[in-house]
């Protein structure tokens, strides 16, 4: 048994290693080279990239459910055929961004004004009309751009997903809400579409470096409700409506 | 609107959407009260509808930078005035 147990951890090691080399492969070959020409051809490079990018990561889960037969997704086509609104999520692992790219094709969200300063990394995500997290990137006149970029973005059909407890939760349980996502909607005049999220964490666990192919798992991501406030109301009120999505996110632990 | 009267919305605002009750006229607001630019946003949305208009991208972008209340007044005070001579024309 413990010779059985070895072997099985060589092995989530081993495919540990493939789906690490194909991601960065992709990030640092695939995009960079997909990307030249079709930054040439298309009209809006951001959404090119976008697109790259959720071809790339689509290609990451295909090979994540061929290599780890005992992980299955239950994704349904509600949540598939989500557009043209801001996506509210719980956040449990680092898979869950990667996984809604996978998603949409047209997609934007908030990250961690930190990643923009890293080499490429930090390029790509200028480009592709990502927005930085952090209050002193988003003062003055480049916070009205970028909140009218993020409009037009919605318009076209995109999403804008964005994980409102800030940070991945390490016990499964609901973090404080940042009501900032919330004016964002406000301000897009955009539905919201709450999306729960399960089980990811045990896929590829916080604190660990290697993915979980060894347990069954079933990665569920579920439309748990949609929110089309009235935003030019007089009672409108951003907190009430953060407290709405809470509850529904609640009901669901 | 009158200067008081806008000055009294401000507040009520600040106090219903921010939690910050009776701020000074010339607080520092981002230093005083952490207020930041995602708040800056819903007061403009707030703004939008004291005046019952929307803003232009223009007028969001020199709204981005006030830092105190009596500041959110001169901005009110100004785009109501713009409003105004540009309907009598």
């Amino acid at each position: 048994m413990p010779l059985m147990k070895s072997i099985q951890r060589v092995l989530a090691f081993c495919i540990t290693l493939i789906l690490w080399a194909y991601f960065l492969f992709g990030y640092l070959v695939l995009l960079p080279v997909l990307y030249i020409p079709v930054y040439i051809i298309a009209k809006n490079s951001a959404a090119a990239l976008q697109n790259i990018n959720h071809v790339h990561l689509k290609c990451f889960f295909a090979l994540t459910r061929f290599l780890i037969r005992r992980t299955k997704f239950e994704i349904p086509k509600e949540v598939r055929e989500i557009h043209s609104s801001v996506v509210v999520c719980n956040h449990i692992s680092y898979l869950d961004p990667i996984l809604l790219i996978s998603l949409f094709p047209r997609q934007v969200t908030i990250v961690k004004s930190t990643f923009f300063k890293v080499p490429i990394f930090g390029w790509f995500l200028r480009n592709a009309g990502y927005i930085p997290s952090a209050p002193n990137e988003m003062m003055g006149a480049a916070m009205i751009n970028n909140l009218e970029s993020i409009k037009e973005h919605l318009a076209a059909g995109g999403v804008l997903f964005v994980f409102p407890e800030g940070t991945r939760s390490r016990d499964g349980n609901l973090s404080p809400f940042n009501k900032g996502v919330f004016s964002i909607a406000r301000y897009c005049n955009a539905p919201i579409k709450l999306i729960f999220i399960q089980d990811t964490n045990k896929l590829f666990k916080p604190g660990f470096f290697i993915f979980n192919a060894l347990d069954s798992n079933t990665i569920k991501l579920e439309l748990i409700g949609t929110l089309e406030p009235d935003y030019k109301s007089n009672n409108f009120s951003i907190s009430a409506v953060a407290e709405q999505a809470r509850k529904l996110f609640e009901k669901k632990l | 609107m009158t200067r008081q009267e806008i000055e009294r919305e401000i507040k009520n605002i600040f106090q219903r959407e921010f939690e910050i009750e009776n701020p000074g006229m010339d607080d520092d607001l981002r230093e005083t009260y952490e207020f930041d630019s995602i708040d800056a946003i819903e007061l403009l949305l707030e703004i939008e509808k004291l005046l019952g208009s929307e803003l232009t991208q223009e007028e969001k972008k020199q709204a981005m930078d006030i830092r105190t209340i009596n500041q959110i007044c001169d901005y009110i005070e100004r785009i109501i005035q713009i409003r105004k001579s540009s309907a009598e024309k």
